[in-house]
């Protein structure tokens, strides 16, 4: 493998596995008086915080690599992983370097852990974000356009300067740019799945919740040439699949792997939807917040959490089946992650009118062993290749 | 690919003791040939060095060039197989390649270095059902050669000494530590190696047999694949296990059966390129004006 994208490689995987959030410290301690704002997976717009001087943080829970002590006090065994590993980070002083947290609509574990932290954390700048469920613009519009002033007020304040209509119209450009970046790098996995295994591009992809906008544009950029020149990476047999169910909690890498070893190129997947949320882009002229809210609107992707019609749910899912020649769809859901598993029947409902074949497993971020999973999603990537004609 | 439509393909089973290939001819009207079959030991060897190595010696045997091969195939560990155009599952190549050394074959028995499976399959070799031993090591090809060097025999001595054994002694069938204890006791005690080696693959057989009643095959041709189908005294004791359950299974070995993983990776790979290549001509008709 080219050293540079060896490198590369180890950076990502290094900003994935480091708990104390380094890369944070150091960009705080590049410059006086910087600030750094997390938020929970799903969407937040960056933009705001970006546009105030600060950085967006994603906070992705510990995953594999950290024993939960304390956090488990915090929540019944029913409850998905997430929260306790994030309350774990919290507590344990790894999270003390962000001086915000968000706490985006994404179920109701998430909103009761937005309240946990005022009561523990009551000194640090805590907001639920209360994305709309309705999708017009008089009535969601409205409630959205009012929801970001204030998040905007807030930040504003918490960053100790106003961001001005200029500075947010900039950091949509970033924006627009970065999400362009991961769309493309997307497509082009979806035609070369060889070229870019899940496993790193899941990686690539995550280093954007804890690096500035800017460089992680370039980090994808540059990636995706390095992968396109790596010889050896040669056309392969594999099933193509579509991943769903992995949204927020997310699965620890040893799982894409396996899925890969199993036989199986995943060509699209909802990890990390938060970082390329909306699908177009935010037009860059006239008023900021009326264009995230416009864009909120009408460009965001669907998943979950997200109210949609009745019986439109699932159109997504074939969609992207048809968009990206998936040959089946892997549920891949955490354990006990409501939204995942109770959209679940409604998307099998819509692959079944369509008699798209289809799998399921679930897991929790700190799943250690795969042996079932593999001989499960082995089975299921040769029954499409194998007898689908038969 | 040769010409009239003939294919080579190649199956690399990788497992965790031996990388075993197969080079097959696939003609267009089916009456497949295997071409050549080889058996790598990777005894602490860099593997991908080992599969890179095995593979042009297969072809060599096979007198074949890496272009004429038209889908090298990975099955087991496979990822490390750098030539490899498609990977497919365990179960599925050594239902495959069973079928191929037989086609009476209903059912299964793969026993590798650390497990075992059984399946039960239909004539065109789809899985049906299959139950594998628990992650207990003493159900396994390591655990027997672990005791084989206790004892002193090697692996290719395992199965003939066991078939002369006058009075078998029992082992623990739960636990390879607690059954590795029971044969270092045996051999204090004198009992001669034959017995303590029959001993051990009653308890095996016993196993598996409880597997294949799992998994329906009762009164199903069973084909014993994997490391230690070459094992005579395994598949004795299997058969008299099945034969004193009372069922009407019936227990089979072949001389390739330990290839049957990298035969159906072979077969199925050979099944693969002509499914792309009707998809790939069905689109250029699309195409065509």
């Amino acid at each position: 493998m080219n050293p540079e994208l060896t490198s590369l490689l180890d950076r990502v995987r290094e900003l994935a596995e480091d708990l104390d959030f380094t890369a944070v410290r150091a960009w705080k301690d590049e410059g006086t008086d910087r600030k750094a704002v997390g938020h929970m997976p799903i969407y937040v717009p960056r933009e705001l915080i970006h546009a105030c001087g600060m950085l967006p943080v994603g906070v992705l829970g510990a995953g594999d690599r950290l024993e939960i002590i304390r956090g488990d006090a915090y929540f019944q065994s029913y409850i998905c992983h997430i929260p306790r590993s994030t309350i774990e980070l919290a507590l344990t002083g790894r999270l003390d370097v962000l001086d915000g947290m968000l706490f985006p609509s994404i179920c109701d574990v998430i909103r009761n852990l937005s309240g946990m932290w005022r009561m523990l954390f009551p000194e640090r700048y805590v907001r639920y974000v209360d994305v709309p469920q309705n999708f017009s613009s008089e009535v969601g519009g409205t409630f959205w356009r009012r929801e970001l002033e204030q998040l905007w007020n807030d930040l504003a304040k918490l960053a100790g300067r106003a961001g001005g209509d200029d500075e947010l119209r900039s950091s949509i450009a970033i924006y627009n740019e970065n999400r362009r970046e991961i769309r493309e790098l997307y497509e082009a996995r979806s035609r070369e799945p060889w070229v870019y295994p899940a496993s790193e591009l899941y990686l690539v992809v995550r280093a954007g919740n804890v690096l500035p906008p800017e460089e992680h544009t370039l980090l994808l950029r540059r990636y995706r040439d390095l992968a396109a020149q790596e010889p050896g990476r040669h056309e392969q047999d594999l099933s193509r699949v579509v991943v769903v169910g992995t949204f927020c909690e997310q699965p620890p890498l040893g799982l894409l792997l396996t899925l890969e070893r199993a036989g199986c190129s995943i060509v699209d997947d909802d990890l990390l939807l938060g970082l390329r949320w909306l699908t177009e882009e935010v037009p860059e002229d006239g008023d900021p917040l009326d264009r995230l809210t416009a864009a909120y609107l009408t460009s965001s992707c669907e998943t979950a959490s997200v109210y949609q019609p009745e019986g439109r749910r699932g159109g997504w899912l074939v969609e992207s089946v048809q968009h990206n020649r998936a040959e089946g769809v892997i549920f891949c859901a955490p354990s006990f992650c409501d939204p995942a598993l109770l959209e679940q029947p409604m998307l099998v409902e819509a692959l079944a009118a369509e008699g798209i074949p289809h799998t399921q497993f679930k897991y929790s971020e700190n799943t250690g062993q795969f042996a079932v999973i593999r001989e499960q999603a082995g089975t299921f990537s040769d029954s499409i290749r194998l007898w689908s004609e038969a | 690919m040769s010409g009239n439509g003939q294919l080579f393909t190649v199956g690399v089973d990788v497992g965790s003791s031996a990388v075993k290939t197969a080079v097959v001819r696939m003609p267009t009207e089916g009456g497949e040939e295997v071409l050549a079959l080889r058996t790598d030991r990777i005894r602490r060897r860099d593997l991908r060095k080992v599969i890179a190595e095995a593979y042009p010696l297969a072809l060599s045997q096979a007198g074949i060039e890496a272009g004429q091969v038209a889908y090298a195939a990975s099955t087991g560990e496979g990822e490390l197989v750098d030539f490899r155009r498609g990977h497919f599952y365990g179960m599925t190549t050594h239902a495959r390649g069973a079928v191929f050394l037989d086609a009476r074959v209903r059912a299964v028995l793969d026993v590798g270095a650390l497990h075992a499976r059984a399946m039960r399959i239909d004539s065109r070799s789809k899985v049906l059902g299959y139950r594998m031993t628990s992650q207990c090591a003493s159900g396994s090809g390591q655990f027997l050669e672990n005791v084989a060097r206790y004892l002193g025999v090697s692996l290719e001595e395992v199965g003939t000494l066991s078939c002369s054994a006058r009075s078998p002694e029992a082992v623990s069938s739960i636990c390879a530590v607690l059954a590795e204890t029971d044969v270092i006791n045996m051999v204090s005690r004198g009992i001669a190696t034959a017995d303590i080696l029959k001993g051990i693959h009653q308890s095996m057989a016993g196993r598996y047999v409880k597997l294949l009643r799992a998994i329906g095959a009762a009164e199903a041709h069973v084909l014993i694949t994997g490391g230690l189908a070459a094992d005579a005294g395994l598949a004795e004791a299997m058969r008299e296990s099945a034969g004193g359950d009372g069922l009407g299974m019936t227990i089979h070995t072949h001389p390739d059966s330990i290839y049957a993983g990298a035969l159906g990776a072979a077969l199925w790979g050979g099944f693969r390129h002509r499914v792309l290549e009707r998809r790939a001509a069905a689109a250029a008709n699309r195409e065509a004006p």
